[in-house]
Order: C-alpha cells, then structure tokens, then sequence
C-alpha cells in the first residue's frame, strides 16, 4: 500500500508534465488546428539551456526560469516563421507535419552536437531529502512540479479569458476568417499561440529536469506521450489533460514498478491508440459533425 | 508499356543485375542492394502517402517486424529463405492490418501521430522481448541457402534485385487496377468514396496490408542483407527518412521511389566524405542560385520568393567549409532537405522534371481495339421488380445539438418518377440526402428503400443497393482523370482478386477493359469523351457536375439523388443536363432532384416536396404547389400572406 501511494504521488508529478506539454498542443490546435510534432524538443532545449544558464553562468534556478521562458517564446516563434506559416498559407497539412519533424530533428541534431550525446544531472534547487506524507516518500521537487504546472496553466486560462489579447486569442479558434474580418492579425496570434506553446514546453523541461536527467533525446517520448494525454483528454478540454496526465502518469510508474521499467512508455501509447481508435475526440472533447 | 519504356527498363535490368559481374567491390554491391530494399518499402510507402493520402510514420516499425520476423524464424527454427520471406510478408501484413485500425478512424495529424506510436511501441517491444528478439543484443543472420546452394553476396544481390522488379511489377499493376484507384479516391474525396460503393474503410485497411507487406519482405531482405539486425535501427529516423524519400523523390511514380531510395542510402556516404560534401554543396548552390535567376527573369517567381533557397544553399556551402566532420550533423541536413523538399520541391524530383520539360504523366494507356463496343447508350436499366414505392422515409427526425435539421418528416418517392425537392436555403434538404444516403445516421425515423431498411448501414453499402448521388459542393477526386472517376464508379463491376489483378488472369483483363469501354461510354452520353483523359480539377465546373452524373450512373442506381445539379451552369448547359435527366428517367431510373432553379424543377418534375426548417410544408404536382401559399410565405417571406411570420 505504501508503494502504490508512493507510485501515485510519482505518477501525479509526471501527469502533470505531460498535461503542460499537453495544454501547448492545446494551445497551437486551438489558433491554427496545427500541432507542433518537434514539442518534445521544445522541452529538451529548455531544459538544456536552463542546465547551461545555471551551471555555466552559475545563474540562481529561480532567475533561470524567466530567462528560459524568453528563450522558449523565440524558438517557438522561429517554429511558427519556419515550419507553419508557410504550410498554412498553401493549406498543405503534410507540408506542416513534415516540417515541424524536420526542425524537431534538427534541434535534436543541434543539441546533440552542443550538449553531448551523454544524458546530464540538472542540480535540484530544492533540498533532495524526501518529506514523509501518508507513509509515501515525496520530493519536495515533485510538489513544486505540480505547484509550477498548475500555476503555468491557471496563468494562461487567465490571460485567455481576460485580457483583450486573449480574446483575439479564442477569436481566432472559434472562426480563423471571421476574426481575421474583425480586423485580427490572426498570423500574429497562430505565432504568438506558437510562442507560447513553447513556453510551456520549456518551463515543463525545467521543471522535470531534476527529477530525470537531462539530454537531446529526452523529449522524443516525452512530446509523444503528452500528445497521447492531448489526445485522452480531448484536443479542447482543459479538465480534460490534467485528469488525462494523471491518469497516464499513474499508469506508467505502476507499470514501471510491476512489471518492467523497459515498458513503462507502452501503457500510454497503448491508451493512445485505443482512444483514436474508438473516441476520436477524446475522453472528455467534443464530436466535430462532419458537413458535406 | 510502350516500346520505347519497354527498352529503357530491359537495359537498366541488365545494367543493374550486371553490375556484380563488373565490379567485385562487396562494398558497392551491397550499397545498391540496399537500395533496392529501400525502394521495396518506398514502393508500399507510397501506397499510403501518395494515393491514401495518409501520413505514416510507422514503416520503420513495419520494416523492423519483416527484419525480425525472418531473423527470429531463422535463428530458432533455421527456417530456409522460402520459408521466411512469405512469413516476413504474413506478419507485417497482419501487423498493417492493426495499424490500419485507428487509422480508419483519424486523419492527418492524429494519423501520423498513431503510426508514431505504433513503431514506438514495436522498438520498445523488440527491445523487451528478449526471450524472442535478443532484446538489444540483436541477432545474427547468415546469407540464405536456395535449393541447397548457400548464397553469397552476389547471388544474394540477384535475389533482391528479383524480389524488387517483382514487386515493381506488382505495385504498379495494383496502383493501375479498381484497387489503385479505389486507394487514390479515398485521397480525393472520402466521402465520395463511400457512396460509389468503395468503403473507405476497406480500402484503408487493404493499403495499410499491402504496404505493410511490402515493408515486411523488404525487411527479411534487409535482415539477410546486414546479416546483423538490432532494434535501433528501425527508429523514428529512419521513417522520416522513408517519407522524406518519397517525397523528395516524388510522389505517385516507381521513378520517384527508385530515386528517392537511391538519395537516402547515398546521402549518409556523401556527408561522410567531407570533401566530396564540399563539392556536391557549391555544385548544389551554384545550381539553385542559376535556377533561381532563370526562374525570375521566366517571372515564374519573385526574387523574395528565390531569396530562402539560395541563401540556403550558399550557407550549406559555406557550412561544409567550416566543419571538419559532416557526420554528426547528418540529421541536421536531412531535417534542412526535409523543409526544402516541403516548400519548394513538393511535386519531388520526377514532378519538378516533368514540371520543367512540360511532360504530362502518360495518359493511362488503353488498347482501343482491346475496349469492347458498349451497344446503347451505356445505362443500365433499372430494375422492374422493384416496389411501387421505392423509397419509403417515414417520421424522419435529425437533430444536431437542440437544431431539428429534419423534423419527423415524410417522403415517398414513386418507381420512375421524377421527383423535386425544394426549400430555401438551410430547410434540410441536403441534409435529407446525406440521411438517405447513409452519411447521417438519423435521430428517429425509418427509411425503406426497395423493401429494405436503410437506417444504420453504412454508406458503402446503401450505394450498392442502389442508390447514387451528386454532391452540392462537387465531391470529383480531382488528381484522377475524368475516365478514373468514373471508373471509381464501376468499382462494384470488378469480382477480380488481389492476385488476378497481380497477374494480369484473363478475368481481371476481360472487367477491365468491359469497364473501360462502359466508363467511355458513360463519359461520352454526358458529352465529356474528348476530356476523358483530363485530370477532374482542372474541367469547368460545369463540366465537373456532368462527371459526377456520369460516375453516379456508373454505380447502375435505381435511385439517383441529384443534389443542385444546375447550380453554376450556363443556359445551355441547363438545356442538357434537362436532356440527360430526361434520358436517365427513359430508363427507368428513379431520380430525387433537389434543384433551386424552379424553371427546371417545374419542367421535368412529377411530383414536387417542399421543405421548410426540416418540415415537409407542401407535396403535389409541381404546379398545384407552386401555388401553394404556404410555400410562397416560405420562399418570399409571410407578411404578405399570414400576417405574422414565426
């Protein structure tokens, strides 16, 4: 029983960053119905960056994160400019899918040839004693994780709903042309939807950083599985990925505990397929009736 | 085949199969039988991307399957090549069978993000069933005996090179039958698809099979080739490579996946060769920059447009220079080649040469002597033993959310009548076809349809059994030819098996050419023989609703639904699709005509229904309702007649 509360508490604190991985599909699908395939890079460059910025430039953890939040808005910009907004603009699906996998492996390239091959240890910024809760060992790590995931999201939500920029925002999801008729610069929101998608990639990466290690291939998996929990949890339902992470988080550290670390990744994949494969819009998403 | 590509293709066998007689470096050798591997799963790739449409970045792990299906029957069974290379081709295929499974219920990105999964979880499965595979060890793989004869190297090269020319063969014959064509509609217009009777997804499901066949021998084949195989391999970037092939190569042609497997087994050799690199990288730019200047003073394009790629290609020039080492940054470069081919060579290489040479993809060559006289006009006539009232909907309620599309409407459509349906915009008329057609599957209600309940079959099916339909919003599969699309009609004509059409047995032979010689004919009754060989995107509109006219009367209906057929059309134009209508009924074909040009409705209608926010309004002789005032309240709006409008 103490293990299974154990595993739960794990499980929640990587649900959780599957769901901030998973809000930035969200938020790239909502603007532009286009979804950035090179997002787990996305993280791993955040979190190589912000490994940089604190063991190179010797930066505090706290100050590190604004910084690579910054760096996380540029590169998905850069995502936007490069991979999608000439797709869009020759209404090619393929031309976008292809070439946010293409810059996803150039990234990975990239941060191979920068970083080493090596998988590094992000230095925790929390002490690394565990605090004893209902019998279950927790890093205080894990709590701040949860805090960071759920605030970044809260943030966001916020933002959406209250600022005129986040009307533009939900304008442009709601009907693309019609905002762009009410005089949107519906471009300038898909990239800024982009940068922000990023962001939360970015911060996601430095927040597991410390609780896993840190190389160019952690995000392959990573981006995957939180499109898996995107997918679970429905395309367009906040509630959705959080319930969605947690469940998928859960799974994985149980069946990497019972029965083999080497298939820990298979349960959400599994849960992937079976989701696309009898509810399309997810558990908690909406049908689109199909006009013909 | 034309004599000319006849020759071409006896001299490359030659030069090909040859070539271990002229040079004994192994190294080559191997390099090219690599290459023909590839080009095996390039082959069934393309399947699914160039005519599905589909994104599939699962073949890496389809390929793994083949690799380890044979590897694993050789190491604990010693099972000999005959043996494994039909159990590679079972396995994959079974496996294609269950990736098809999600893929029949998502598109696009989710699609490709499935195929993802599916070849992440066969790595991880490989990796972790080591009782079976290894795991990480790998296995090792001798080269095959045949017929008590061990292969070497070079024999070993012949039996590649005679799986990948049969598989050529194979391919292209599938690609050019009913099945080809069945794959390329589900790409053009799915829904289209379905009511011609070609259920999407059936034929999803056989293109996954058949690809991941092809994967799968190409796999077994690659597993003897390296005689070495381990799961890492068979990774993400190896499928990126795969798509990145055909694209590059270029979509829809054996050419392109010849050339496209060609480039990815000797790019990697390329970036190993810094220098050779530093060469290829100025003759490239020098190339792109040459092109880009001829392309603007052409005014094909604008100099902005021509800026990326040459400054693109100059900075790879100049990168080459800078690295001492290009291997580390091979995925780099195929991720920078991977966007180019993307934005600027979408077409692939055989689409931009024939781009630039002006040369059409060959019209699909047909023996005129081969096609057999259709006597008459090509229509089949309907059915007499149908019932009085062929279709019967009772009650018929569709709802979306709280909107009543339809509301417990009825309509009965008499055996050879002409019969309108009319009602301003948004009264549910086209929803009416989509329900009778099996598109929606209403909330409440019956449909009977020949003595037979329509309510819940699927859309494939309802169009067997006799019912066709055009599309308001034209649904043509625009990459075919006028003849394809209405070929894609006569599917249901075709009782020919996979093998038959493999083979080229007399059956398949005798339906193809009875189709072609029917589909002509349909093409000519609509006036459109002399654009038979034009690809359906680029007819007029007008024309476009004549060919989906002819491909609806292709599927032999006893029912044909005509959803606005005269929209867009001119004056005479209208004249004949009158005349066609008319011809049709001669036949004995019952027609439902939804249409919002009252001259035409009130001329050759028998009876005439009237839908108003989903309700049936009105029903009679198309005079009696024309007069009808609550019909005119519709139309025109109530003031004048009621007083209050709702």
């Amino acid at each position: 029983m103490q293990i299974l509360t154990q595993l739960v508490f794990s499980g929640i604190a990587l649900g959780m960053i599957y769901a901030v991985i998973a809000f930035g599909y969200q938020l790239t699908f909502a603007t532009s119905d286009t979804l950035n395939f090179g997002q787990g890079d996305a993280l791993m460059l955040g979190a190589l960056v912000g490994l940089t910025l604190v063991e190179k430039l010797g930066l505090n953890y706290w100050l590190m994160i604004p910084l690579v939040c910054v760096f996380g808005v540029l590169q998905g910009a850069l995502v936007e400019r490069i991979g999608v907004r000439p797709a869009l603009k020759i209404k090619s699906e393929f031309g976008w899918i292809m070439s946010t996998i293409a810059l996803g492996i150039i990234f990975k390239n990239v941060a191979e040839n920068v970083w080493g091959r090596d998988d590094l240890k992000f230095p925790s910024p929390l002490p690394e004693s565990p605090l004893h809760f209902l019998g279950a060992n927790i890093l205080p790590m894990e709590i701040l994780v949860v805090v960071g995931a759920v605030g970044m999201m809260l943030a966001v939500e916020v933002f959406n709903r209250r600022s005129i920029y986040g009307r533009a925002v939900v304008a442009t999801f709601n009907d693309r042309d019609a905002a762009k008729l009410m005089g949107i610069n519906t471009g300038l929101v898909i990239t800024f939807s982009y940068a922000l998608s990023s962001l939360s990639a970015a911060f996601a990466g430095v927040l597991i950083a410390p609780l896993t290690l840190t190389g160019a291939t952690m995000g392959a998996v990573l981006g995957l599985k939180a499109f898996a929990v995107a997918i679970i949890g429905g395309l367009t339902s906040g509630m959705g990925i959080i319930l969605g992470g947690v469940i998928l988080g859960i799974a994985e550290t149980t069946t990497g505990f019972y029965i083999s670390t080497g298939y820990k990744d298979v349960p959400g994949l599994v849960l992937l397929l079976i989701v696309l494969a009898v509810k399309p819009a997810g558990l908690f998403g909406k049908t689109a009736i199909k006009k013909v | 085949m034309t004599r000319r590509s006849l020759v071409l293709a006896v001299v490359g066998l030659v030069f090909v199969g040859g070539l271990p007689l002229a040079v004994h470096n192994p190294y080559y050798i191997h390099l090219v039988e690599t290459i023909m591997i590839y080009a095996i799963v390039l082959f069934g790739l393309d399947i699914v991307v160039g005519y599905t449409g589909q994104v599939s970045l699962g073949h890496a792990g389809l390929f793994g399957i083949g690799a380890y299906a044979a590897g694993v029957l050789v190491m604990k069974l010693a099972a000999p090549l005959w043996l494994t290379l039909p159990a590679a081709i079972a396995v994959t295929a079974g496996f294609g069978a269950l990736l098809a499974l999600p893929a029949l219920r998502v598109t696009g990105p989710y699609l490709a993000m499935v195929t993802l999964a599916f070849g992440t979880i066969i790595q991880i499965l490989i990796n972790e069933m080591t009782f079976l595979t290894e795991g990480p060890l790998g296995i090792k793989i001798a080269k095959p005996s045949l017929f008590g004869v061990k292969l070497g190297e070079q024999e070993f090269y012949w039996v590649v090179l005679l799986m990948m020319v049969l598989s050529l063969v194979f391919v292209h014959r599938v690609l050019r039958s009913q099945l080809g064509r069945a794959f390329e509609a589900l790409r053009g217009s799915p829904v289209a698809s379905d009511c011609m009777g070609v259920s999407v997804y059936r034929y999803k499901v056989y293109a996954f099979v058949i690809s991941a066949g092809l994967a799968g021998l190409a796999g077994a084949l690659y597993g003897y080739s390296e005689q070495y195989i381990s799961p890492n391999t068979y990774n993400f970037e190896l499928t990126v490579l795969f798509l990145l092939a055909i694209i590059m190569g270029g979509r829809k042609t054996r050419t392109g996946a010849l050339l496209g497997a060609t480039i990815i087994v000797l790019l990697p050799k390329l970036l190993d060769d810094v220098e050779l690199f530093r060469y290829v990288a100025v003759t490239i730019a020098v190339v792109v920059t040459a092109g880009a200047v001829v392309w603007v003073q052409r005014g094909k394009t604008t100099w902005r447009a021509a800026a990326i790629p040459v400054a693109g290609s100059i900075a790879l020039a100049g990168v080459s220079f800078v690295l001492e080492t290009m291997t580390d940054w091979r995925l780099s470069i195929f991720g920078l080649i991977t966007l180019f081919v993307v934005y600027y060579l979408q077409d692939g290489i055989v689409g931009f040469v024939r781009g630039v040479l002006d040369l059409r993809p060959r019209a699909e060559a047909f023996d005129e002597a081969r096609v057999a006289p259709v006597i008459g006009d090509a229509i089949a006539n309907a059915a007499r033993d149908m019932p009085d009232e062929l279709l019967s909907a009772r009650k018929v309620l569709m709802q979306f959310g709280g909107l009543k599309a339809l509301n417990d409407v009825d309509l009965v459509v008499r055996r050879g009548a002409i019969h309108g349906l009319i009602g301003p915009n948004g009264s549910g008329k086209s929803t009416m076809m989509n329900v009778l057609t099996g598109i929606y599957v209403p909330t409440a209600g019956q449909i009977e349809f020949a003595g037979h309940s329509v309510v819940g079959r699927s859309s494939a099916d309802i169009a067997l059994s006799g019912i066709a339909r055009t599309f308001q919003n034209v649904q043509l599969f625009g990459e075919m030819t006028a003849l394809q699309n209405v070929m894609v009609g006569l599917h249901h004509s075709f009782a020919s098996n996979l093998a038959e059409v493999a083979l080229h047995l007399p059956r398949y032979r005798r339906e193809d050419a009875q189709a072609t010689a029917r589909a002509l004919a349909l093409l000519q009754f609509v006036g459109l023989a002399d654009l038979s060989h034009e690809e359906a995107r680029n007819l007029p509109y007008g024309k476009q609703r004549l060919l989906e006219i002819a491909r609806a009367l292709a599927l032999d209906p006893q029912l044909l639904l005509l959803d606005e057929p005269a929209a867009g059309l001119t004056a005479p134009d209208i004249k004949v699709l009158l005349a066609i209508i008319a011809k049709i009924r001669d036949h004995g074909i019952t027609v439902i005509l939804i249409e919002h040009h009252m001259d035409v409705v009130m001329a050759i209608c028998d009876t005439v229904s009237v839908l108003d926010f989903g309700q049936k309004i009105a029903e009679g002789q198309p005079a009696a309702v024309q007069a009808d005032a609550k019909v005119i309240e519709a139309y025109l709006g109530g003031q004048a007649v009621s007083g209050q409008a709702a």
